[in-house]
């Protein structure tokens, strides 16, 4: 005989009621995982599109706030600010610099309003930026109107190298001239035009959207960005990757906020479900409860007992909660993909893993714990004469 | 002890509110019980025979007086310590009987020495073998009848051997025959040294118990 067997027994008394109790506490658990596993992964996505799969070191674009300037590159929009043509040049004498790279970057949503296009107009710099690049087959641009397809796009589109493409929106054919191998980044997605090609299509020739650069020694970032700043006209502006991709983080804010109430709505339903369920089974059996402080059942006694009562529901459902939460992470990602407004990274954008399901696990055992508490104290305040005497 | 009395009460006086009014429940009342005694407390309903028994059993304090119990004067002793008290020194068996639904007969009897921490090496299959269900161990209360089920609490009552065994009203809900068995089994235990205080109305009870203390409007009845 022990505290455990006696309470595991108790939860015997009303089946469904301690298995929906464990549920209650089943969905905070896995609510919490899969907020955590967005977070998380979003989080990593970013970063890894933005500053360790780009190649990009700094940006330089027309002066905004940083998150501004996020919002336009990222989203692809044709944003109001251009950067002139005429500053390439003066950047490309920069001894400090690897790599400069010119690019204009609109968005397209189709007719149908179900998918937006990303077209990028690029020199053959982007090479020297990304020199990881792969064509699975073709090659760079042979014409004005070549147009090299990220991984993704080929395959939705069903086109080959050589393959003729019309875009409605500009009436325009285009000559499929390479199509690259996938590198799971936000290429895999994008439709490459030549620069001059892409201006002309929106009616900005000579204008960019911005200069992406990449340094021959990342330990000179804060030297290369002050230098730069001081010979950048003062409405120019310039940003480093880690700081766009924070400034796109910031736009999750919001996003990541509303996911958070989520979780603690479910944890307030889970907690006054778990406080009302164990308060009643406190009340059901307060004559045995009264019977056993009669034997010698002391107040820490009737604590432990309710105690261990929940927290065998409370690490049933925790437990539960966080293994669906994991298996639900992915679908939950590919969910949330659709939602996202401020940037949607080429990568896996829910990144469940051990610790974050422990942590789950743990807070929702925890809370569950606390929750026994007042029932438990409301059993061990039981007085039996009262009880004995008036039921 | 105390010149052999386990439990002794000394001009006890017990009131209550009841809304706005005072009960006195219990009103200077002396009263002992010597070790090996069987004493039948009987009286009309609301007569104060179970304020009596709770605070002879240490679940109630007295407004007035003094109340020994195995030696222990309760009036002093913190909730913690009448806590151990009852569970060392006072088994209780009442009319409902209080068994846990989900734990079976042998669990039943076992569950009072999980609060005062007794290693019971066979004790609760010898108290059921004594009370006549050695080949009910694994049945659930549920499964038994009421007569079995009272046989069930009196042996959980005895599980931490106490001196003294307070009983209320412990056969008002069984018939004769059932009555007869638990009667037949206080009385073995009061032979073997066990105190016996039954509040009871059952006549054939009285008769059996060595003394007989009536209660009318909260006092002895001489």
């Amino acid at each position: 005989m022990s505290f455990l067997k006696v309470a595991l027994n108790n939860l015997r008394r009303n089946p469904v009621r301690s298995m929906l109790t464990g549920l209650s506490l089943a969905v905070s658990a896995a609510t919490l995982t899969v907020v955590l596993s967005l977070d998380k992964g979003y989080s990593s996505a970013v970063t890894d599109d933005l500053v360790h799969k780009t190649g990009v070191h700094l940006y330089i674009t027309k002066e905004g706030c940083p998150i501004e300037a996020a919002s336009v590159i990222a989203q692809g929009g044709l944003s109001p600010l251009y950067v002139d043509e005429n500053i390439v040049e003066r950047l490309q004498a920069i001894p400090e610099l690897d790599a400069v790279m010119p690019f204009k970057l609109f968005a397209v949503t189709t007719d149908d309003g179900s998918r937006t296009d990303i077209f990028m107009g690029v020199t053959d710099a982007i090479r020297d930026m990304k020199p990881d690049w792969r064509f699975e087959s073709g090659g760079w641009f042979t014409s004005d109107d070549s147009v090299i397809l990220g991984a993704e796009m080929a395959r939705i589109e069903y086109l080959s190298v050589g393959d003729r493409m019309y875009t409605e929106h500009f009436d325009r054919e285009l000559v499929v001239s390479g199509i690259l191998g996938r590198n799971y980044s936000q290429d895999d997605g994008t439709f490459f035009l030549p620069l001059a090609t892409a201006q002309a299509m929106v009616g900005r020739e000579g204008k960019l959207s911005a200069v992406a650069l990449k340094l021959k020694d990342i330990s000179n970032m804060d030297a290369v960005q002050n230098r730069l700043r001081a010979m950048m006209p003062g409405d120019y502006f310039v940003i480093g990757s880690k700081e766009l991709s924070d400034g796109i983080l910031q736009f999750f804010g919001a996003t990541r906020a509303i996911m958070f109430v989520m979780v603690v709505v479910a944890f307030i339903i889970s907690v006054f479900g778990i406080i009302n369920t164990m308060l009643m089974a406190v009340l059901e059996r307060r004559r045995e409860i009264a019977y056993l402080k009669c034997v010698g059942a002391g107040k820490y006694d009737l604590i432990r007992l309710i105690s261990l009562e929940t927290a065998a529901i409370a690490v049933a459902g925790s437990l539960f909660g966080a293994l669906v939460g994991m298996m639900m992470s992915p679908v939950s990602g590919n969910l949330l993909r659709k939602f996202l407004i401020a940037y949607v990274p080429s990568g896996a954008i829910s990144r469940p893993d051990m610790g974050i399901a422990l942590t789950a696990f743990a807070v929702c055992t925890l809370i569950g714990v606390a929750c026994s508490l007042y029932p438990a104290f409301r059993a061990a305040k039981i007085v039996p004469m009262e009880v004995l005497r008036n039921e | 002890m105390n010149n052999g009395h386990v439990i002794k009460l000394e001009n006890v006086s017990k009131n209550y509110r009841r809304g706005s009014e005072t009960v006195h429940a219990v009103q200077d009342v002396s009263l002992s019980v010597k070790q090996g005694e069987y004493v039948a407390v009987v009286g009309h309903s609301g007569s104060g025979k179970t304020t009596l028994m709770n605070i002879m059993g240490c679940l109630d304090r007295p407004s007035e007086g003094r109340v020994t119990v195995n030696g222990r004067e309760i009036q002093d002793e913190t909730e913690a310590g009448l806590t151990r008290l009852r569970g060392t020194s006072i088994g209780f068996v009442f009319q409902q009987f209080f068994l846990i639904p989900t734990l079976d007969v042998l669990e039943n009897v076992s569950l009072p020495s999980l609060f005062t921490r007794r290693k019971l090496n066979g004790h609760a299959r010898e108290l059921l073998e004594m009370v006549g269900l050695g080949n009910r161990l694994h049945h659930l209360p549920g499964q038994l009848s009421g007569g079995e089920m009272q046989r069930v609490a009196i042996a959980r009552s005895l599980i931490n051997s106490p001196p003294i065994l307070l009983a209320d009203e412990p056969t008002g809900n069984l018939d004769s025959r059932n009555a007869e068995t638990i009667m037949s089994i206080f009385e073995q235990l009061n032979q073997s040294g066990v105190s016996i205080v039954v509040v009871t109305h059952n006549p054939d009870i009285v008769n059996r118990c060595s003394r007989t203390v009536h209660i009318e409007d909260g006092k002895i009845k001489i």
